[in-house]
């Protein structure tokens, strides 16, 4: 069966920066795939490249059997047309950084303007399903709220409710908790989590590594264009191959520079760094448990 | 040195009559100079590259000539040819002048969007044409009202130069009678307090509508 | 349109750039030294001086400039003030620049973030000192454009001096075509010149604006 998402030798330059300099890996369906890496890596960049809101300077993706874009024999790029774009984007849902939800319109009408409009959904059946997805992220009693009334974290929700209006079969988050106040992180992953339980294809990149280590099938690690190291979470996580890898991983969790050389990270169970307890906590602050108004 | 502030009083009808027809020119030079405005900052914004250099060179011409010779030109060159009274000629004249301005106004208001807008539509599959319309140029509109206002103001006062193509509004009509009645302080005086006051209005127009846009939070 | 004409008509036009540029500059002048006066009075401590610059500001910048040129003409004769029409429009035209520009100065000044006082308070410099030094460049910057914007108006508006009989070059296009009746070439020309001479402005505020930018 073929792999959902299929990226070979993908390049992206800006200007005279090489920000991504040939990159492979593919997404099968109902995987989870985390990306992590440094800032400036290009791990947003290569994301974007995926529903094309970045053009690839070179390389292939391919999109559920659609080409995205591919490089043709004189080493020009060949892109998607505007209306297999609009298609492919229907079945890429994506979640990003500052929420872009709609701020004149409420919640409901963030996440029923695109099935109205694309899908040609009727306004009632585009209301109802909306109310359930509210519903499924813990909002449904902020339906008729507007975004500047919400928190970062219930705007975040909203988001990723409009984007799961449209039914697509992968979603791309980009650092989707880097702008919310850190406590307030804890409500979208779970959401996050449990759309992943449901069997959603999802690549996330992120720099939560709990949740990587919680959540995700495997991880890629970027760095400086390249993926570094990918490979099953918990290895990555855990027993990286790479000093690149492991380096990375230090400076992100902060610990103190390794003694031992086996090569692991502390990343673990062994190191009270349990994927498992911090998302207890983080589950204990349930949004629908927690006081939304405010 | 005696004043007669009287003759204020004496000659007022005749000031509001040229009050009528400045407000008669300002409402249709601004109503044409923006509908105008706004098909040449969607040209601007074209995919098709004519339509962009055609808009460019209009703004371009439009901003870089006076009013007064635009005047000139829309009364004795088009004027003449169409039939058109001074009154049309300067609605026409002062309109496609204003049209440049109006243009740049919303065309930097539809940029200010932040670009996470388009970006989050363009990712929910939506076409641009769906999402300028619902998403783009609704946002627009609150950015656009301040500069569209104070802009409109001078629109107001740039009314005045209509005098020069013989249309006697509000400034045409105070030098006639202050030429007449010799009697230029009191009437210039008047005439000023009659454009402040109208100019004020236009202050206040302008605040009921940013609270009407305002974003809700 | 008779191209004759358009070569005849550029030399009698081109007469009347004298006096075009010539109260450009002037009111440019005075009137951004007005405007200077009227800012630094909006930020002073007196209360009747601000009071004067927001109502000066107010008043010149609330009504038509062509009001401001026809009461200098009309009116100040009957105050004992006779000025040659030129004079009249310069001095017609200050006002209204300083009006204007002393509104650029003012948010320009007010545009810097209030962070770079309180660094420069902070590290115990004197108000003066850090005006100077940390303030004004800064303003500066944000200043220019719509300077240079106002100063491109202010070019285009001399052009209303032909209504105070300023034999500049809008009068003398008159004059040609009252004559001879041929409306579109000395008009045409008119737009010409005036086109050629924003353009030249245009490309100066740029040049001005890109000297004054941050290095990036």
């Amino acid at each position: 069966m073929n792999a959902l998402v299929q990226v070979t030798g993908l390049r992206k330059s800006f200007g005279d920066n090489e920000v991504l300099k040939g990159v492979d890996f593919e997404v099968e369906r109902g995987e989870v795939v985390a990306i992590i890496g440094p800032s400036g890596s290009g791990k947003t960049t290569m994301l974007r490249c995926i529903n094309l809101l970045e053009q690839p300077s070179g390389g292939r993706i391919v999109v559920d059997g659609r080409v995205v874009c591919e490089e043709a024999e004189d080493g020009s790029m060949r892109f998607a047309e505007r209306g297999d774009v609009r298609e492919i984007r229907e079945q890429v849902g994506m979640v990003f950084q500052r929420f872009n939800l709609f701020p004149h319109m409420t919640a409901l009408d963030n996440i029923t303007e695109a099935p109205k409009s694309v899908r040609g959904m009727s306004k009632e059946d585009a209301n109802a399903r909306a109310l359930e997805l509210l519903d499924s992220v813990g909002l449904s009693h902020k339906a008729d709220a507007y975004p500047l009334q919400l928190s970062g974290g219930q705007q975040q929700r909203v988001a990723i409710a409009r984007a799961l209006a449209m039914e697509p079969a992968l979603m791309l988050f980009d650092e989707v908790t880097s702008a919310v106040d850190p406590e307030l992180a804890g409500e979208i992953l779970l959401v996050m989590k449990r759309l992943a339980e449901q069997g959603m294809t999802m690549l996330v990149v992120t720099h939560e590594m709990s949740f990587a280590a919680d959540v995700a099938d495997r991880v890629l690690f970027i760095d400086h264009g390249v993926i570094v190291e990918q490979g099953q979470a918990r290895d990555v996580l855990t027993a990286p191959q790479s000093p690149r890898t492991r380096a990375f991983l230090h400076a992100v969790l902060d610990r103190a520079p390794m003694a031992e050389d086996d090569g692991s990270t502390g990343v673990g169970e062994e190191a009270g760094f349990g994927g498992s307890d911090l998302f207890t906590e983080q589950v204990a602050a349930d949004p629908e448990a927690g006081p939304d108004d405010g | 040195m005696e004043w007669d502030w009287g003759i204020v009083g004496r000659t007022f009808d005749l000031l509001l009559m040229g009050t009528r027809l400045t407000l008669v020119l300002f409402f249709f030079s601004l109503l044409l100079g923006t509908v105008l405005g706004l098909v040449l900052a969607l040209m601007r914004m074209s995919r098709y590259r004519v339509a962009r250099w055609f808009s460019l060179f209009y703004i371009w011409v439009f901003r870089g000539i006076p009013v007064l010779v635009i005047l000139f030109f829309a009364f004795f060159v088009v004027g003449r040819q169409m039939g058109l009274t001074p009154v049309q000629a300067g609605i026409l004249g002062l309109g496609f002048s204003a049209a440049a301005y109006i243009a740049e106004i919303i065309r930097a208001g539809i940029m200010s969007v932040d670009q996470g807008q388009s970006e989050a539509s363009e990712a929910l599959a939506m076409t641009k044409r769906h999402y300028m319309r619902r998403v783009i140029l609704p946002q627009s509109i609150r950015v656009i009202i301040p500069t569209y206002m104070s802009n409109s103001i001078l629109v107001l006062k740039v009314t005045s130069v209509a005098v020069a193509i013989g249309i006697v509004e509000l400034t045409g009509i105070t030098r006639q009678l202050s030429n007449s009645t010799t009697r230029p302080i009191e009437l210039f005086t008047a005439a000023a307090v009659l454009y402040v006051f109208l100019t004020t209005v236009l202050v206040v127009v302008q605040e009921v509508l940013e609270r009407r846009f305002a974003l809700k939070t | 349109m008779d191209w004759e004409v358009v070569w005849e008509s550029v030399p009698l036009i081109w007469k009347g750039a004298g006096a075009t540029v010539s109260m450009f500059a002037w009111a440019l002048v005075i009137g951004t030294v007005g405007a200077l006066a009227l800012a630094l009075m909006r930020l002073a401590a007196a209360k009747p001086l601000q009071w004067f610059a927001i109502g000066f500001g107010w008043l010149f910048r609330g009504i038509p400039l062509l009001i401001l040129l026809f009461f200098a003409f009309f009116a100040l004769p009957e105050l004992g003030i006779l000025l040659s029409p030129f004079l009249a429009a310069v001095v017609g035209f200050s006002l209204w620049t300083a009006a204007y520009q002393a509104e650029v100065i003012r948010s320009g000044i007010i545009a810097v973030p209030p962070g770079q006082s309180e660094a420069s308070e902070a590290l115990g410099m004197t108000k003066a000192h850090y005006m100077r030094r940390i303030i004004l460049p800064q303003g500066l910057r944000i200043m220019v454009p719509p300077f240079t914007g106002n100063a491109i108006t202010l070019l285009k508006q001399t052009s209303l001096a032909t209504l105070v009989t300023v034999p500049e070059m809008a009068l003398l296009t008159q004059r040609i075509f009252s004559n001879n009746f041929k409306f579109v070439e000395p008009i045409f020309v008119l737009g010409m010149i005036y086109l050629a001479m924003t353009s030249v402005l245009l490309i100066l505020s740029v040049a001005v604006e890109r000297a004054v930018s941050l290095k990036v």
